[in-house]
């Protein structure tokens, strides 16, 4: 058999997983599912009755939903490192990981641009925020940064899929040939009659490396964006310079930790150990150690801000922060991000891939709270005495982002029985 | 030479285009068939360098001046003051002109390669064409040297 | 296409187009186009102007009611008016929304076994004349009782009494100002309240008379202390057991033991008569009955300390034109009438009298009864003497205390005849209900002091079948006496009006909605021997360091006949930030010994009565003293003052034991403390270098006409909330309702911010900024928040998406979020104004600086060819605001009030190191 026996091998394994879903995928595709449609009730409900029936108020305005937004625009940073980042610096072990991190990045963004929307006071007018011209010449406010969250936001989306579709083109004309019926004609048609001549080769590894060139500044730009949300506003604890280099370092942290929670069970229950080793986990946790570390330092910036500077509404924001209402959030926070990702400096910890799902869990929980306290603690205690209130949320917001996880992983789940989950052509290549 | 050349195993597959090329066989009739990208291939056969690189180019720059035209045109045409500040702002601007440029670029590119790969092909989508793992050297019939 | 078939195409589009323009009559509904205007004078779009009088408490202040399509939507002080002279307080601004209140009776009704059944006004005039048969028959007595009437209404109410043997009782007030009636009785023969020029004075005292809230007439006493301060030389002191606005606007104010207040004017006066001889000399037998005190003693009986009673002495006696009035809560008490003779001896001894207390031009409390009236009415109703019992725009069922046994003794009467406007508890056992319109409904005439008559005009037709006053008297009149009357009300006061001013009068009178008499001078003289019996017989010692409560009058609902309006209760009381629900303010001291917090619940019990409240920690108070509004506790156990017959509103031997559990009102402030941030500087700021130089990048914008501005006066701002009331009506604020403020979702574009330190308070008003460099404006994604050209922040309602960025980044954070539909229950959605737009849920909205105001000025200036003139209009709030410390204007016109006072020495704005710009300056530089 030979070499050839070795390229078959990986298209069996890979595509094995398109089979016959058993009892536990339909199980969880049923809980998901059903969390989406109570999602959808929920957010039909507030639609019909405002945004009162959520716990916003005067002065906090923003909280779970924005919470949610920055928390998955953050996951699906992480897909664009690894699979165009890496793809750059030449990184072998991204190959493992590079198609389920990218579908997570679509899926991220797919959920994250829902909650602009969630959020909005007046859903039903949401076109106002894209520029498009209006009867009476009015375009949008460029300058506010919730504009540029249209713009980075779905440029990102947009980038992120056709690098999705691009990777997956050499993989569905190899799956094509492998699969019956319905499944078969649609492969063909995705694969636009994709031969794999030399001259398509040579095409798309120019291509392959200018979307990669393209996507990764996006990796560092996005998240700058987003963070700029809170960092062009005058709220204590919210304006300061360090917040783009702090959250895409927090986006890679808390999209390294989804990408573990993603492909550890996946390996397991897809029995693709050969192809995903114990090395390329090694890998992806140090990277997880380095945001986090990065993370730590920018918590230890803010504190040293807020001590040594004269300004009594950033000690505020800060006080209130750690010691306020809030500071069992903040400190689990701490623990969960600064603290907890400290073991990985362990080499046997980073390789015992049970304990690296473990933490990417509490990593997850770490950030999402990270996200929610920066939020509503600067909110909740600003500039006027008087106005300072608090957050409680009310089981329609909770509803809605249960919602939103299920649609995630509901998404994440169809795609691994209808998707190739790696990438069989790299595979192949470095075989 | 007709018909095509069918190889299990990429070494043996290289040395036959190896072989080809030294006999002469013009390098423009020779095409193959991998499936996945063989870097030796491009040594072999040498040809131009993809022009994919110029729609990247074109598509990049393009999105800039899309950027930065269509902010500013825009808030010229109607200028409302927000916070005090200049109508025409540039670090705004900025960012959406880099965001533009971005997504240009990458769609152009995308374009540019679906156009030069002649994809969508029809042929390709219905064709039982099939070779699965193999590695296939076809010669185009032509004239020969 | 060929040529004919284009022309079958264009005639079928543009047939059926003119065809679908064929509205059903529904459609067309839509639309407000009047060809006919509805009714004569009335055109659609423009306003009119119809002065009358604000009847929500006695006071009596000149309204103009703002009347838009035949509806009033806003009522305003009229400007030079003899009691408001434009101002207008809360409950004046608020009372627009007694009118359209859902819950108005809406037609005469009587009892049928448990139920209300409907009847007619035939029907009810029958049965009164009935009852009134009846009752004669049985040898009863018939009734009249009122609450405070004057004018052509209560010459009426006389002449009805009188026409069918009718007792007219003395007439019920929950502040009847007994004690000082007494005194003043005693001492000049005079058993009224005097008109108080404060204007004239230079040192005012006022113990425990709440001036700037329920006392008399707050509106005037509040204008008369703004022009006293501007002329620079006057001083206020006040003495208050409770905590008031009127104590935190004061210059100085001295806590003290409730219930002591004779001690302290007895040393006062003391002090005056040793340093001071009067002209003429006070007779021997009164100087005898002087109580004698040290200031030692009466420190030690007052809480006040020794120095601060030596300077109020001081002041008193150094001042040329000093001025002492006792009222309120420092004159309900066992000390009361001592109290107030005190005051009344000062007044005499200092010469106040006539300059500064008038007589001659007293208020018409005459009439006005006293608590013991209202026992010895209770006593007679329970021997069954009562027949036809009219209950005439009062509650006494509400206020009484229970051991009157009112209610119970109410229903041995023959018949109950409940007349008001409101299901309140009084009305609801009445066995016959007749509904009377309200005053923007009906004519008559107020004479809210002596020498003052004052209009009342209907500006709109009866929204119910109801009756004004005076046609409900005349109605009874007519049925029950078998004659038929010629002519309504309207033709009594035409004629009445005729006869006592004359044609010029009468003319006056419908211009400016008031006439001012001239009076001849009342010579007033000391009685001695009945002035001494005032001193004799004092009530005895109080009791010391028992814990006591004091009722205290309230702001928003003034006796609690105020509180049916929910937008008193939705705007917060300015010392606390309550808004919906009773509380009972606790002292820091009590607070810190007994573990309470705010929102604790505790039980006040005293002899025979108990309620459960809410606490609320309030800085100010004396340790041992609670304070409980009026309006808190429906039957409050007062007590009987058994010289003056007033009611003692301090409880004595109180006890306040926790429960462990908590009530949650909503307290709408976050904190009370300004937390080092300088909202309200010092006038520290005054010697530091404010005006930093600041430096930009970009050229400015231009302003070509006008940039609108205002100036804050906080010097003058007492806090009464009077501003936040006009603008909930004038903008069609929505009223939010508890469960929205216990979330903290209050609408109020304006608010009244209190910041305490040192238990002192200061008051804020907060208002949208304009600012320049607007936060808000440069983070709407839309543009719905964005620059006008003439510096206002103008807010795009149809525009915004509500993301709520703009309010995130205010650093005030004045705008308000609609977070769900606020529906306006009929009839209230006709009290909005039509110029101001609705917004829809989800939407941001602000403060505009009354926008349609601007832009209907700027109409009327170009129709004239000519720009807007300073003080030609003004916003809503600084135009009711009784103390004019809001001033609006152009900022562009060197001339104008609000650039001389942005440029004033006093000025600063909130939070200018942020770099906002805003266009509200205040003022502030007086220092304690």
């Amino acid at each position: 058999m030979g070499n050839a026996g070795k390229y078959d091998k990986v298209d069996r394994d890979i595509l094995a997983a398109m089979g016959k879903p058993g009892r536990l995928y339909l199980a969880g595709l049923a809980v998901t599912a059903s969390l989406v449609v109570l999602g959808g009730i929920l957010w039909a409900y507030q639609i019909r009755n405002g945004l009162g029936v959520a716990g916003y108020t005067h002065p906090v305005n923003w909280a779970i939903y924005i919470t949610n937004f920055v928390f998955w625009v953050g996951i699906a940073h992480s897909g664009t490192l690894i699979s165009a980042v890496l793809f750059l610096f030449r990184a072998k072990y991204r190959t493992s990981f590079n198609r389920a991190a990218e579908a997570m990045t679509v899926f991220a963004l797919m959920v994250a641009g829902l909650f602009p929307l969630i959020h909005l006071g007046r859903s039903w007018v949401f076109y106002y925020l894209l520029p498009y011209p209006t009867q009476r010449h009015l375009w949008v406010n460029f300058r506010s940064p919730l504009i540029w969250d249209v713009f980075a936001v779905s440029t990102y989306f947009t980038v992120s899929v056709v690098f999705f579709y691009v990777g997956m083109l050499p993989d569905f004309a190899a799956a094509k040939q492998r699969v019956e019926g319905i499944r078969k004609k649609i492969f063909s048609v995705l694969s636009l009659g994709w031969k794999g001549t030399d001259r398509e080769w040579r095409h798309y590894g120019m291509l392959y490396l200018f979307l990669a060139a393209f996507a990764t500044p996006l990796v560092a730009s996005v998240h700058s964006v987003v963070s700029w949300d809170f960092a062009m506003s005058i709220v204590p604890g919210w304006h300061t310079t360090i917040f783009a280099p702090y959250f895409v370092a927090g986006a890679i942290l808390s999209g390294t930790a989804m990408v573990i929670t993603l492909v550890v069970p996946l390996r397991k229950s897809l029995s693709l150990r050969e192809y995903i080793t114990d090395d390329h986990f090694e890998s992806i946790a140090k990277i997880l150690l380095f945001t986090s570390l990065i993370v730590t330092y920018a918590y230890i910036v803010e504190f040293g801000l807020a001590s040594y500077g004269e300004n009594v509404f950033e000690r505020e924001a800060f006080r209130y922060r750690a010691l306020g209402e809030f500071r069992y959030l903040t400190w689990a926070m701490l623990f969960c991000n600064s603290l907890v990702p400290l073991t990985l400096f362990s080499r046997r910890l980073r390789r015992n891939t049970t304990y690296l799902l473990v933490v990417s869990l509490l990593v997850n929980v770490g950030m999402w709270l990270e996200r929610f306290v920066i939020i509503v603690t600067s909110l909740a205690h600003d500039f006027d005495p008087y106005v300072w209130g608090t957050y409680r949320p009310t089981y329609v917001e909770v509803g809605i982002s249960l919602g939103s996880f299920g649609m995630f992983f509901m998404l994440y789940l169809l795609f691994v029985k209808n998707l190739p989950v790696l990438s069989i052509s790299e595979i192949k290549e470095h075989l | 030479m007709a018909g095509p050349m069918v190889f299990e195993e990429k070494g043996k597959f290289l040395e036959r285009l190896r072989g080809l090329v030294q006999e002469g066989v013009p390098v423009e009739r020779i095409r193959v068939i991998t499936p996945f990208g063989v870097p030796e291939v491009e040594e072999i056969l040498p040809g131009k360098r993809s022009k994919v690189r110029f729609f990247a180019l074109v598509g990049a720059a393009s999105g800039t001046v899309t950027g930065f035209a269509f902010t500013i045109l825009t808030t010229l045409s109607w200028p409302l003051i927000v916070g005090g500040k200049p109508i025409v702002s540039i670090p705004p601007f900025l960012i959406i002109a880099f965001a533009l440029t971005i997504l240009f670029g990458a769609l152009s590119t995308f374009a540019g390669f679906l156009l030069l790969s002649r994809l969508p092909s029809l042929r390709g989508i219905r064709s039982g064409e099939e070779y699965g793992n193999a590695f296939v050297i076809l010669v185009e019939e032509g004239e020969r040297r | 296409m060929k040529r004919r078939d284009f022309l079958w195409l264009l005639g079928v589009i543009s047939g059926s187009t003119v065809m679908s323009a064929c509205g059903s009559p529904n459609r067309s509904a839509k639309f407000t186009s009047y060809l006919l205007p509805p009714e004569e004078g009335v055109v659609p779009g423009e306003a009119g102007y119809h002065p009358s009088t604000c009847t929500e408490c006695p006071a009596g202040c000149g309204v103009l009611a703002r009347v838009r399509e035949g509806q009033p939507v806003k009522l305003e002080g009229i400007p030079g008016h003899p009691v408001n002279d434009g101002g207008l307080c809360i409950r004046g601004q608020s009372s627009l929304y007694r009118l359209y209140h859902p819950e108005r009776l809406r037609g005469p009704m009587a009892r049928d076994g448990v139920k209300l059944r409907p009847i007619s006004w035939e029907d009810a005039f029958s049965r009164v004349a009935g009852s009134l048969k009846a009752s004669r028959e049985k040898g009863r007595k018939d009734l009249f009782l009122s609450g405070r009437t004057t004018g052509s209404l209560s010459r009426l109410a006389d002449a009805t009494c009188a026409k069918l043997g009718i007792e007219r009782l003395s007439e019920y007030e929950v502040y009847s100002h007994a004690a000082e009636k007494e005194a003043n009785g005693l001492l000049f023969g005079e058993r009224d309240l005097p008109h108080y020029r404060i204007e004239e004075a230079d040192f005012l005292l006022t113990v425990g008379a709440d001036l700037l809230e329920t006392y008399v007439t707050p509106v005037a006493y509040t204008r008369k202390i703004s022009s006293a301060r501007a002329r620079g030389d006057f001083l206020w002191y006040h003495v208050e057991p409770h905590m008031s606005l009127t104590g935190a606007d004061a210059d100085r104010r001295f806590a003290i033991g409730p219930g002591r207040e004779r001690h302290l004017l007895s040393f006062l006066l003391r002090e005056v008569l040793d340093r001071k001889t009067p002209k003429t000399p006070l007779p021997g037998e009164l100087l005898a009955a002087l109580p004698r005190t040290t200031a030692k003693g009466v420190s030690g009986e007052t809480g006040i300390p020794q120095e601060s009673l030596k300077e109020i002495a001081d002041r008193l006696a150094a001042a040329k034109r000093p001025l002492v009035i006792a009222g309120g809560v420092g004159t309900a008490n066992t000390g009361g009438l001592e109290t107030a003779s005190s005051a009344a001896l000062l007044q005499w001894v200092t010469g106040a009298i006539p300059e500064r207390v008038d007589f001659a031009r007293s208020e018409n409390y005459r009439a006005v009864g006293t608590l013991r009236d209202m026992e010895d009415l209770s006593a007679r109703m329970g021997r069954g003497e009562a027949g036809v019992v009219f209950l005439f725009r009062t509650n006494p069922v509400f206020s009484l205390p229970p051991r009157l046994a009112f209610k119970e003794n109410l229903k041995k009467a023959l018949l109950t005849v409940g007349m008001g406007d409101f299901l309140d508890e009084t009305v609801r056992g009445a066995d016959l209900i007749l509904p009377l319109s309200h005053s923007l409904e009906s004519w008559g005439d107020v004479e809210p002091r002596r020498g003052i008559v004052s209009l009342l005009q209907p500006v709109l037709p009866p929204l119910h079948d109801t009756l004004s006053d005076g046609d409900a008297l005349l109605g009874l009149l007519g049925k029950a006496s078998g004659k038929r009357l010629a002519g309504g009300y309207r033709d009594l006061l035409a004629a009445a009006w005729e006869k006592r001013l004359g044609e010029g009068g009468r003319r006056r009178l419908f211009e400016k909605g008031y006439v001012e008499e001239t009076l001849p001078k009342k010579a007033v003289s000391l009685d001695g021997k009945r002035a001494a019996s005032a001193f004799r017989g004092a009530g005895p010692a109080e009791a010391a360091g028992k814990p006591v409560l004091v009722l205290a009058p309230s702001l928003r609902t003034f006796d609690g006949r105020s509180r049916i309006l929910p937008i008193l209760s939705e705007i917060p009381d300015p010392l606390t930030t309550i808004t919906y629900g009773p509380w009972i303010s606790v002292s820091e001291e009590t607070a810190t010994r007994s573990l309470l917090r705010d929102r604790d619940e505790v039980t006040v019990t005293s002899a025979d009565w108990k309620a459960v409240l809410p606490v609320k920690v309030q800085p100010g108070l004396a340790g041992g003293t609670f304070v409980v509004h009026r309006d808190a506790l429906p039957a409050p156990p007062v007590g009987t003052d058994p010289r003056t017959g007033g009611p003692l509103d301090t409880i004595e031997g109180v006890a306040i034991a926790r429960t462990g559990k908590r009530i949650e009102i909503p307290i709408l402030s976050g904190s009370f403390s300004q937390q080092g941030r300088g909202l309200i500087p010092d006038p520290v700021h005054l010697d530091e270098e404010r005006r930093h130089e600041r430096w930009t990048l970009y050229p400015e914008h231009e302003h070509k006409e006008y940039r609108w501005a205002m100036a804050v006066d906080l010097d003058r701002c007492n806090g009464c909330a009077a501003c936040v009331a006009a603008c909930h009506v004038e903008n069609n604020v929505p009223v939010a309702g508890s469960a929205d403020h216990l979330k903290g979702r209050e609408m109020s574009w304006l608010r009244i911010e209190p910041f305490y330190e040192k238990g002192e308070v200061a008051f804020l008003p907060m208002l949208c900024q304009q600012c320049h460099y607007a936060p808000c404006e440069s983070v709407c994604p839309v543009f719905a928040a964005h620059h006008n050209p003439e510096g206002l922040n103008v807010q795009v309602y149809a525009r915004c998406v509500g993301t709520r960025y703009c309010s995130n980044n205010c650093p005030y954070k004045v705008r308000r979020f609609n977070w769900r539909q606020h529906p306006w229950p009929e009839p209230t959605d006709r009290m909005r104004n039509p110029d101001a737009p609705a917004r829809d849920v989800g939407v941001m909205e602000k403060c505009t600086f009354c926008l349609q105001r601007i832009r209907a000025a700027k109409d009327k200036a170009k129709d004239e060819g000519r720009k807007v003139r300073d003080g030609e209009f003004t916003t809503a709030c600084a135009q009711s605001c009784p103390t004019g410390a809001i001033v609006f204007g152009n900022l562009l016109d060197k001339e104008s009030r609000v650039y001389r006072l942005a440029h004033s020495e006093r000025a600063y704005r909130v939070f200018e190191t942020l770099g906002t710009e805003p266009s509200v300056h205040y003022l502030r530089g007086r220092k304690p």
